[in-house]
């Protein structure tokens, strides 16, 4: 799509040799169809019908060639009446040729002279003739331009929309039309609004400065459009591979607008390239048929130039355009499709790259150095890492928030709903959880986050650039020494400079407005901390009145909550201390009287302070292991085995001796020594380190053999099985003469029963009973 | 509650009444509701004042890392803009600290303590159900041996069943009235303890408030432009995103 950088005047002004009768035809017929165009439809249908064949399949260049084609035909109509006017002069030879007389001859010669000063005179006129039929031309065609382009914008857009299912990406076809259409509109407005008429040799001039005028703002619309292009062709082509779709978009063309013959999108769509190139032509025409003498023929040939500078200045900027699109892109390539891309050429021109780097970084070759691109450069990439860094942080600050309303800490219930306190306190967290914060957060994403992911979005395609910046830097210094380059290093020096050009030119830019996205985001985000804290401060500050304790200073007010909370610590304390103590005492059994006689032998030979009890019943399993009984008492001989472990303790179990795991011994604290501890919370500290253990007993052992009150009686049957044991039964009272046998082994007793009978029982056959306790019969103890 | 996997033999005799065994249930279940909303309460508690500093440091980063980029070496008025919202978010984040401590010490260090005395209240209670069972064994013994024919070896064997019960009885007794006794105490106490608290849980944001709200406003009379709505914020920030996409070296899709 090449707009021609200067269109050679001469191709048009070539007379191109035609039937004289056909050229007369066209002539005479050209500006009728003009003016037929307006009104009448058909006609006009069938001279872009033509058109329409040469602009759907054809590249841009070839709708150039076309509309060139197109200019230089009514270049031909022109001409052909330059012709037309020979042709009677010719006429007028012949009829000098048949006179003879010399008086004739003379008064021919002064004839012709008056006839061909007469001609002249037509000529002029033709030529004002012509020059108004190019103007008009201009004119009519910009009108009918117009036309068509704000048919296909309003009424074949909307009819395209309403398809089921719409097209995708119809709005990015349309997308920078409309600015074509207000420029041309304004430009035809300019026109019509004064009254000068086509005719009026001042309205070239006024075509002229409205040209001019508008040069600019035709430049900024078409320059977009024409960079668009490409795309408006890769979506057209998009909807051609889905046949039932383009059928229906055809139809919907054709039922929109019937007076011309338009079979495709891009017929109306391209009409704008082909206008911007055609401005030159008109102008370059109008030019011609102008009289160097006309007031305005200097204008006019600035207007000509300015139209061809202006194709010029878009021409390039699509370049510019091209070169970035192709490499400010990420590709996004698999592995095996970079590897499938590998060439010969590619590896080379790789290769070549790499080899120029180490040269560099080797110090082999200089490297070219561009300070000015450089601190760009480098701007940038602080810039970057500026951004992103940011945008993280942001995005930990907003996942906290996050964290920080999932917290709901109002849902709780204390039953306290008679305090004001909590009450208060339930409702500003609601208020907080649900208004506030999402408020707050909804504001940062809108007005930080978005923005942030945009920028970074955006940092994509300048990054892309340099980097292939240096890399076209890099084939670019290979070949820059070089005098003689071939078409190929032409195109890479080229590429080096266009992409050169452009990150200077661009890259300042976008620094600096991303730096002000930058600074005025900031500002945001301390003005939604500022609404943050004044909405908060007023929310908090309306319930703290109400709190009972609103009244005293800060100062005061700490002091208070701190104490109060001391306090309550305290008290808290003292009631774990008393539940824990008192009520998790263990249930005490009354001591057996082996227990009772252990208990004294221990102690008598060991002292109170090695007196343990056993917490669970204990089954020996290795050598010197002893078993034993839940509650039984030993002493603690030493706090380890022969080998010095910790976890065996030789104990003596009252004669017996031997090993026992310390973790199923506690030590067992004697009731004299310790008072029953009262069951309320006032409890002196002292006491509470012996207190912890749950095995303390709590009163005293219920009583000793020697009473005279209590009784010792067989508990069980037992029968003798040698002459030195004796027989009881249960219930039978007796007497205890000893507490252990001859070699001191408590666990049997020497007593008499009655008769006077002596032997050895059981000691744990024994049970004691107080004398008051039970109904015996009388008998039973009257006998004893 | 039977925590006991078999049952003894159950007592005839009603040893606790039902309005006691009701009492005791009603007292224990709103013990159990308190301890589950004050664990809730804690936990939350801390996770949000967790959330809350980790907030705050993530705000003093965003300014911290700015400060520290080099962008601010190129342009003066940008570091006076990054050295002033670093002042400002350090500030907050030294009264946020100073708030949160203040919490940590009035509402969340109490809750803590107080959601501690639960473990032994409970171990009370299930000494309690020990005792209770122990009670019952033993009266239904001493009621088999009631039946029985009075003969010299049952008086013997009931005789010791009662030694036996005696003390298991007053244990009991004593348990049950003492939990009695403590619970709705203790239930009753959370008013008072948790008073203070709450007052101090707002007047320490109070004061955080007020404080950030002066600090922000000072910011933002110095960094931002004032009195902006939202929509030309927006408005402000697609222009100038518009203006970047308008450059053609970015890439905009």
């Amino acid at each position: 799509m090449e707009v021609p950088r200067r269109p050679q005047p001469s191709s048009f002004t070539l007379a191109l040799p035609k039937p004289l009768g056909a050229i007369q035809k066209v002539a005479k017929k050209d500006p009728v169809e003009e003016k037929l165009q307006e009104k009448d439809g058909t006609t006009e249908k069938n001279q872009f019908g033509e058109e329409t064949f040469s602009t759907e399949e054809k590249s841009g260049v070839s709708v150039l060639v076309e509309t060139s084609a197109e200019t230089s035909e009514i270049e031909d109509s022109n001409t052909s009446t330059v012709t037309d006017s020979k042709l009677s002069s010719q006429d007028s030879f012949s009829e000098f040729e048949s006179s003879i007389s010399e008086e004739r001859l003379a008064q021919e010669a002064e004839e012709a002279k008056k006839k061909s000063e007469e001609e002249e005179a037509a000529a002029k006129e033709r030529a004002a003739q012509r020059q108004l039929l190019a103007i008009e031309e201009l004119v009519h065609s910009e009108k009918n331009y117009l036309r068509l382009l704000q048919l296909s914008t309003v009424t074949i857009r909307s009819n395209l929309q309403k398809l089921q299912p719409p097209p995708a990406n119809l709005d990015s076809m349309f997308l920078y039309i409309d600015e074509v259409i207000e420029v041309s509109s304004r430009f035809l407005s300019m026109l019509d609004q004064k009254q000068v008429q086509p005719g009026d040799p001042r309205f070239l001039e006024m075509l002229c400065d409205s040209f001019l005028s508008l040069s600019s703002d035709i430049e900024a619309a078409y320059k977009e459009y024409l960079a668009h292009y490409n795309h408006i062709t890769v979506v057209e082509n998009s909807y051609k591979q889905k046949e039932g779709l383009w059928n229906e978009i055809v139809k919907v063309i054709k039922a929109s607008a019937p007076d011309v013959n338009a079979t495709s999108l891009s017929f109306f769509l391209v009409m704008p390239v082909q206008r911007i190139a055609r401005y030159p032509l008109l102008l370059q025409t109008i030019q011609k048929h102008t009289d160097q003498a006309h007031p305005a023929y200097a204008l006019l040939e600035q207007t000509a130039h300015t139209s061809i500078a202006l194709n010029c200045r878009i021409n390039e900027y699509k370049r510019f355009r091209e070169v970035a699109d192709k490499y400010k892109k990420t590709e996004t390539l698999t592995i095996k499709d970079k590897i499938n891309r590998l060439n010969s050429h590619s590896i080379a021109k790789k290769t070549a790259r790499l080899s120029q780097q180490i040269k560099h970084e080797t110090g082999i070759a200089p490297k070219l150095v561009d300070e000015e691109f450089d601190a760009v450069e480098g701007f940038f990439y602080v810039l970057e890492h500026g951004i992103l860094q940011l945008l993280e942080n942001v995005e930990t600050y907003l996942h906290h928030l996050q964290g920080f309303l999932a917290c709901k800490t109002e849902e709780f219930d204390f039953d306290m709903d008679g305090e004001k306190a909590p009450i208060c306190y339930k409702e500003i967290t609601t208020a907080l959880r649900q208004w506030i914060l999402p408020t707050f957060e909804k504001r940062m994403r809108t007005l930080i986050h978005k923005p942030l992911c945009a920028l970074r979005d955006l940092l994509v395609g300048p990054r892309n650039l340099i980097r292939k910046r240096l890399d076209k830097l890099l084939d670019y210094e290979v070949i820059e020494a070089k005098s003689n380059l071939s078409y190929e290093e032409q195109a890479v020096a080229n590429t080096y400079r266009t992409i050169n050009t452009l990150l200077l030119n661009e890259l300042p830019q976008f620094n600096g407005l991303a730096l002000q996205m930058i600074w005025s985001m900031l500002g945001t985000f301390s003005c939604l901390h500022k609404d943050l804290a004044s909405d908060m401060e007023q929310l908090f500050q309306s319930f703290a009145q109400q709190l009972p304790h609103s009244s005293l200073s800060p100062g005061a007010f700490w002091e208070w909550a701190e104490s109060t909370v001391l306090q309550g610590a305290r008290s808290l304390e003292t009631l774990c201390r008393s539940v824990e103590d008192t009520l998790n005492a263990p249930v005490v059994q009354p001591l057996s009287p082996s227990f009772q006689r252990r208990l004294k032998q221990l102690t008598d030979k060991h002292g109170s302070g090695k007196i343990y009890q056993v917490i669970g019943t204990v089954v020996g399993s290795r050598d010197l292991d002893l078993n034993l009984t839940k509650g039984e008492l030993v002493a603690i001989i030493s706090e380890a085995d022969s080998r010095g472990d910790k976890r065996r303790w030789l104990v003596d179990a009252g004669g017996k001796r031997g090993y026992a795991p310390s973790s199923k011994l506690i030590r067992y604290h004697q009731p004299a020594e310790d008072p029953p501890p009262s069951p309320h919370l006032t409890l002196p500290d002292g006491v509470t380190g012996l207190r912890r253990h749950s095995y303390t007993p709590e009163s005293r052992p219920l009583t000793v053999v020697s009473q005279p009150c209590f009784q010792v009686m067989a508990a069980y049957d037992f029968t003798a099985r040698g002459n030195h044991e004796v027989t009881v039964r249960a219930g039978e009272p007796v007497r205890v003469l000893e507490p252990h046998d001859k070699r001191g082994n408590p666990e049997w007793s020497l007593v008499e029963v009655r008769g006077g009978q002596r032997g050895y029982v059981p000691s744990n056959y024994l049970t004691i009973m107080p004398m008051g306790m039970g109904p015996p019969p009388a008998g039973f103890l009257q006998s004893f | 509650m039977s925590w006991i996997p078999f049952k003894i033999g159950q007592p005839k005799k009603q040893i606790v009444s039902k309005t006691v065994e009701r009492d005791f249930e009603r007292e224990y279940d709103k013990l159990q509701k308190l301890e589950d909303q004050t664990k809730k309460l804690h936990k939350d508690m801390k996770k949000s004042t967790e959330a809350d500093l980790a907030m705050s440091k993530a705000a003093v980063k965003i300014s911290g890392d700015l400060l520290n980029n080099p962008l601010c070496e190129q342009d003066q008025a940008f570091l006076e803009s990054m050295t002033a919202l670093d002042t400002a978010m350090k500030r907050m984040d030294t009264f946020n600290q100073e708030k949160v401590n203040q919490i940590q010490k009035t509402v969340i260090d109490p809750l803590k303590k107080y959601s501690g005395v639960f473990p032994s209240l409970n171990m009370a209670v299930k000494r309690r159900e020990q005792a209770l069972q122990d009670y019952k064994r033993l009266q239904s013994k001493v009621e088999k041996y009631e039946e029985k024919e009075k003969t010299g070896p049952v008086m013997v064997k009931l005789h010791q069943a009662r030694e036996e019960l005696r003390p298991v009885r007053e244990d009991f007794e004593a348990k049950n009235k003492q939990l009695l006794d403590e619970m709705p105490k203790f239930y009753h106490s959370r008013i008072d303890y948790f008073q203070p608290s709450f007052e101090a849980l707002i007047r320490a944001q109070v004061v955080y408030f007020t404080e950030m709200y002066k600090i922000f406003s000072e910011l933002t009379d110095q960094i931002d432009q004032a009195g902006l709505t939202d929509e030309q914020r927006e408005r402000e920030t697609e222009a100038k995103l518009s203006e970047l996409r308008a450059l053609s070296i970015v890439a905009d899709d």
